[in-house]
């Protein structure tokens, strides 16, 4: 075992001993190719010192706990095993180094570090075989732990860059570019190379000795010559390599890294041949170069995400925060996924408190956008608006300021839009706003700022848009229909509305079927008694306004209810309605849409029905029909009247004809009144005959017409 | 010796089991600390406002005023002198090129062509052309970006309308106003995101359908809420006679704790959406009164938008009603105006239906414009298709009328980040094919999510294992009318 030991450690020593030589002599050397696959074996190897270092560092800081006999000896075993380790570790790192490719600056850094940890370690266990000066052994203990970190470090950085560990927290915070003001090469051709040659020809990894990250670098090449031939992108070094096979050792980016597509080649091919500039802006090409097609069609397929985003740069308040800020009656949210930037709404007027606005002083850096737009908000509120920042935003439109704090605003420098439509402020207590100085545009509609106070403004603001009035318009125009309040059917001595839904207008009206007029007809002014069914038209005027056309609509009256109702012939069956009892519901039906219970229609039977009294007789009918011309819905033809004590006993005593229509008219659900005896009888039978031949003016002239009843009223 | 120590090690006993079991669960607790909310309960209150843009939007709010039954582009828009000069001459084959036709004109021996019977004038900067049926649309011209190309797959009313609506002829997704609900959340939280105020001309008109402002697979929340046309506007918001304000409070109280139970003991995710529904209806009976009160509007509001707009289900009200929606952050207010399916009678019913629309949805630009809110909404005007250049049925020199055409079609927007006083794409001379930069529907959505800061690509669902998007597989963003 002694023996084993003691070979290890001069194994070791020898190590510490080729290192220095070739610190010393590296440029001198050349490696046969199997000590370059030991070389390669570094990133593999390294792991071993590393994790058996952590493992000693617990094992002799527990030593205490351990059993005495055994501890010493795994220690022991353990140190020469990591100075092994850490010897070979060194030692295919040179090897690797010497394959060359990466950036000096890093690897000398690296080199040292790896290099000093190899004799540390070699030092530390020297100094446990002596097994004295305990406090030596640990002061080097540490030491050799620190140069393990950095060595480890400046390892990661050539194989993984710079702050890849905490790039994820750190937020880079690029300027994003458009196609206007960068220069062609950063806006198209840049993100190329940074997408699929930046990690490997960089300032600390260097293959091939080609930097590509900084423009003089990537100017002068790499060790083979330079990358690109300007104007002649067939004979630059790197537009070849994308065409060798991928095979080829030569072939870029080597296989297994994600290759370049033809969209990306053609653009590096077009701005070679361009001249390969790197200041030229897009305006300064031509527009038939095709460098010019391909950056336009890279400025529209670019996420149009980021197109003219506003970058927030002020640090954002936690979700948690914002969550707080909301309420039923405020809303306060980012303007968009992962935005710092907020915005708050307010809303229902009844439930406004001064408190809901001072409570968003815990978003005074985030307020962006405000929207107090209706709130009972006052000039005592400006000047803590005035605190908010950022603030670009804010709508004060018909709340209750009167402007004498506005002045406070000038203080945001962000402020772009400021809404005061629909408010009390005056054109004094508006001057000093506009002195803001990103501000753009001002909503002043519905304010007592005059054209004239605004034309002073534009003079001194020129950069300011003013809005006041759009809709100039002096047409006067024609009022909409009054209606009856109760329409349908009413009780009798019920009240009679009439009603508009514009305040401040006057109707006229009649009940006897004249249209009214708008000077002498009688003006609505109380409800009135409705006694039998009428036809009432009426029209609304107002001063400058026209009057509105005529409204017109039958007022049914609730009569004398039959003890008993029977129907003679049954209704079409398209049409049963609920049979009699349709007939005495008081539901009303509509002229347009016949296919309803409310209706019963008959067409090739005509309409018979018997209706019994007790008591109370009637001297008149009213029958309520859909007049619907185009639908083949008539007025009946004629309507025999029966009367007796009894079925049998019933005699015709008239038979009416009903006028018919001379053309089409406007679709309606009409009255048609019927005088009955004025004896009083017990019994009444009604036929009403449907159209049997359309007139010559319909349009389906000669078919059979129908007639539809849904209510008959008896008085 | 040995032996029983190598036992000793292996044995495990129960405690060393449990004891070595709580140190594993340990280690998964910490993990879990990695996972957000993975112990907070599905939906809760703020759920309604977690939809964020993806990016910085253009446009906040959307009100989309819909002209169902497909207004004829060549009697508004899309002016096309040759079809008067061409007038009753057939569609000559190399301009339809085969292209089908729908069950109403494929029996049709001819094709005359038809211009249009109103006069066109050039308005504003843009020089936009617009018939003299809309005079004052014509005044918001440069305000207005009018797309020529929209093209679509359907050609009938329901699976064109559902297309538009939805990205999908067959009407199972989730309509246009759910995916932004979904996407965007309420800003208001007192008003649904989604409200629906529907309309009825006086030309010829084709139905709506609930399904039409469905969520389809979407929760029930980002459900559109259909506005009534009555003066009640929103149906049964009012307490019960007899019951206060603070009886609903203790009923919905009280009605929570059981949906909460139930939601424990069963685990729908309906009910705790039902439970939100149920906070918000309550929270609506102060909001919707404040809004939906016309009659505090001043007059010369009233005189801009025309008299009809304090008369609850016109066209004009609606669109006074969608300005004060939006203006309380509504994320997405649709309208559907029917009657523009001049199949005969063009003559006769377009002027009218023209008449209903061009006065209030021009002050509906203008009124948003002068309030500061133009910008950040984004105003839609337009119908499901075209209508095509020939004559169905009789044509006469007093009237004809015009088919279904999918090919080609005009639509505008204003606000919202649409580049204002353009005129997108081109048709050819009779109107019938697309010569420059077509719009598809899918495209029409992938911008229209665009300018509300949503990548297309990315407001997903997943349902019955893929995802959905309201573009499907489609749509590219129209980067040409984007100010």
């Amino acid at each position: 075992m002694e023996r084993l030991q003691r070979i290890i450690l001069n194994i070791i020593f020898c190590i510490q001993v080729l290192l220095i030589f070739l610190l010393f002599f590296e440029d001198k050397i050349q490696l046969p190719a199997w000590l370059q696959v030991a070389g390669r074996m570094h990133p593999l190897v390294l792991h071993i010192p590393i994790g058996m270092m952590i493992f000693l560092v617990a094992l002799i800081l527990l030593e205490k706990w351990l059993d005495q006999a055994v501890a010493p000896l795994i220690i022991n075993f353990g140190l020469i095993l990591t100075s092994l380790s850490a010897s070979v570790t060194a030692l295919f790192g040179f090897f690797l180094s010497l394959q060359g490719d990466y950036g000096a600056e890093a690897l000398t850094r690296h080199k040292v570090s790896g290099v000093l940890l190899s004799f540390l370690c070699y030092f530390v266990v020297l100094l446990y075989q002596r097994k004295k000066r305990q406090y030596i052994f640990f002061g080097a203990g540490l030491i050799c732990f620190a140069t393990l970190v950095v060595a480890g470090h400046t390892g990661a950085v050539l194989t993984h860059g710079e702050n890849f560990v905490m790039a994820p927290m750190t937020h880079d915070e690029k300027p994003v570019l458009t196609v206007e003001t960068a220069s062609v090469y950063h806006f198209a051709v840049e993100p190329i190379l940074e997408k699929k040659c930046f990690s490997c020809h960089n300032e600390s990894k260097a293959k091939g000795g080609l930097i590509m990250t900084t423009v003089e670098k990537f100017k002068a090449g790499g060790k083979d010559g330079t990358a690109f031939t300007e104007g002649h992108p067939e004979a630059s070094r790197m537009i070849k390599a994308f065409y060798l096979p991928l095979s080829d050792d030569k072939h870029m980016p080597p296989d297994g890294k994600p290759q370049l597509t033809s969209l990306e080649i053609t653009t590096l091919k077009a701005w070679i041949k361009a001249g390969a500039d790197f200041d030229k802006k897009l305006a300064e090409y031509k527009t038939s170069d095709s460098l010019t097609f391909i950056t336009t069609a890279f400025a529209s397929s670019a996420t149009p995400n980021q197109e003219n985003q506003v970058q927030y740069t002020f640090p954002g308040l936690s979700d948690d925060k914002v969550a707080k800020l909301n309420t039923p009656f405020r809303s306060v949210f980012p303007l968009y996924q992962n935005s710092p930037a907020l915005q708050a709404d307010f809303f229902v007027k009844k439930a406004f408190e001064v408190k809901a606005v001072e409570e968003l002083k815990a978003a005074a850096n985030q307020l962006v956008v405000v929207n107090l737009s209706r709130m009972p908000v006052t000039d005592k509120e400006i000047p803590l608006l005035a605190t908010f920042k950022n603030l670009e935003q804010l709508n004060l439109n018909f709340t209750a300021i009167t402007g004498s704090t506005l002045g406070e605003l000038k203080a945001l420098k962000n402020l772009k839009l400021l809404s005061l439509s629909g408010t009390a402020i005056k054109a004094k207590d508006l001057a000093p706003v506009l002195d803001a100085p990103a501000l753009h545009t001002v909503y002043l509609w519905n304010t007592a700022v005059t054209d004239a106070e605004i034309e002073v403004f534009q003079k001194e603001h020129p950069k300011v848009t003013f809005i006041k009035d759009s809709f100039h318009d002096n047409t006067i125009l024609r009022l909409s229909k009054p209606s009856v309040e109760n329409e349908g059917v009413v009780k009798r001595n019920d009240k009679v509305i009439l009603k508009h839904t514009m305040p401040g207008v006057t109707i006229r009206y009649t009940r006897d079927g004249t249209a009214p007029d708008s000077v002498n007809s009688t003006a609505f002014k109380e409800p009135f008694l409705a006694t039998e069914t009428f036809v009432i038209k009426a029209r609304a005027c107002k001063d400058t306004w026209h009057c509105s056309e005529v409204y017109e609509s039958t007022v049914f009256v609730e009569g004398i209810h039959p003890v008993k109702m029977e129907l003679f012939n049954e209704p079409d069956p398209q049409y049963p309605g609920e049979g009699v009892t349709s007939l005495m519901d008081h539901r009303k039906g509509v002229s347009d849409v016949l296919k309803e219970p409310s209706w019963l229609a008959y067409r090739d039977k005509p309409f018979a029905a018997g209706f019994w009294f007790d008591k109370e007789f009637p001297k008149s009918m009213v029958f309520s029909y859909a007049r619907n011309l185009g639908a083949f819905s008539f007025p009946p033809t004629d309507i025999e009247v029966w009367a007796g004590k009894d079925e049998k006993d019933a005699k015709l005593i008239q038979r009416i004809k009903i006028e018919q229509p001379k053309g089409y008219d406007p679709n309606k659900v009409a009255a048609l009144t019927i005088p009955l005896s004025p004896q009083p009888y017990a019994f009444y039978k009604i036929i009403a005959h449907p159209v049997a031949k359309l007139p010559a003016w319909h349009d389906s002239k000669g078919e059979k017409g129908w007639v539809f009843f849904d209510e008959v009223f008896f008085y | 010796m040995e032996n029983e120590f190598l036992k000793q090690r292996f044995h495990v006993t129960r405690r060393h089991f449990l004891g070595k079991m709580s140190l594993g669960l340990g280690s998964v607790a910490l993990g879990s600390l990695l996972i957000p909310d993975l112990f907070k309960s599905g939906a809760d209150e703020g759920a309604m406002l977690t939809g964020l843009p993806h990016f910085a939007p253009k446009a906040k709010r959307i009100i989309y005023l819909f002209q169902n039954g497909a207004p004829s582009q060549l009697e508004s828009f899309d002016y096309k002198p040759l079809l008067n000069k061409m007038a009753g001459q057939d569609l000559p084959a190399s301009i339809r090129m085969g292209q089908r036709l729908t069950g109403m004109t494929s029996g049709q021996a001819s094709f005359p062509l038809v211009g249009s019977h109103f006069s066109f004038k050039q308005y504003g900067q843009s020089g936009a052309w617009v018939s003299e049926i809309f005079p004052n649309m014509a005044k918001i011209v440069d305000d207005v970006c009018f797309i020529k190309t929209m093209h679509t797959e359907a050609i009938n009313h329901d699976p064109a309308l559902t297309f538009m609506q939805s990205g999908a002829q067959q009407g199972n997704r989730p309509s246009m106003g759910a995916w932004l609900s979904y996407g965007l959340g309420s800003e208001n939280k007192n008003l649904p995101a989604f409200c629906v105020l529907l309309s009825r001309g006086r030309g010829n008109g084709q139905g709506v359908y609930s399904k039409l402002w469905s969520n389809g697979f979407l929760d029930s929340i980002h459900q559109g809420v259909q506005f009534s046309s009555s003066e009640e506007r929103v149906l049964y918001l009012k307490d019960p006679q007899g019951r206060d304000r603070n009886g609903t409070r203790k009923m919905l109280d009280n009605l929570a704790e059981l949906n909460a139970m139930n939601f424990q003991e069963f685990g729908d995710p309906e009910t705790q959406t039902r439970i939100q529904q149920y906070e918000m209806a309550y929270r609506m009976q102060t909001a919707v009164p404040e809004l939906s009160d016309l009659t505090q509007e001043p007059d010369h509001i009233i005189k801009m938008y025309g008299a009809d707009c304090l008369v609850p289900g016109t066209y004009a009200s609606n669109c006074l009603l969608a300005r004060k929606l939006s203006e309380s952050g509504v994320r997405f207010v649709q309208l559907y105006h029917q009657g523009w399916d001049q199949h005969g009678n063009m003559v006769g019913e377009m002027p009218l239906q023209a008449e209903d629309v061009d006065r209030s949805t021009a002050a509906l630009v203008m009124d948003l414009k002068q309030r500061g809110l133009l910008d950040e909404t984004l105003v839609i005007w337009g119908g499901e298709f075209g209508r095509t250049n020939y004559c169905q049925g009789k044509l006469s020199k007093e009237n004809y009328g015009r088919d279904h055409h999918p090919r080609a079609y005009t639509i505008w927007m204003a606000g919202g980040g649409v580049k204002p006083g353009l005129v997108y794409g081109e048709t050819d001379e009779f109107g019938y094919n697309i010569v420059r930069d077509p719009v598809h529907v899918n495209d029409f959505h992938a911008t229209v999510l665009h300018l509300m800061g949503l990548n297309h690509e990315q407001l997903t669902y997943k349902h019955l294992g893929r995802r959905y998007r309201l573009t499907d597989v489609a749509g590219k963003v129209v980067s040409g009318i984007l100010a």
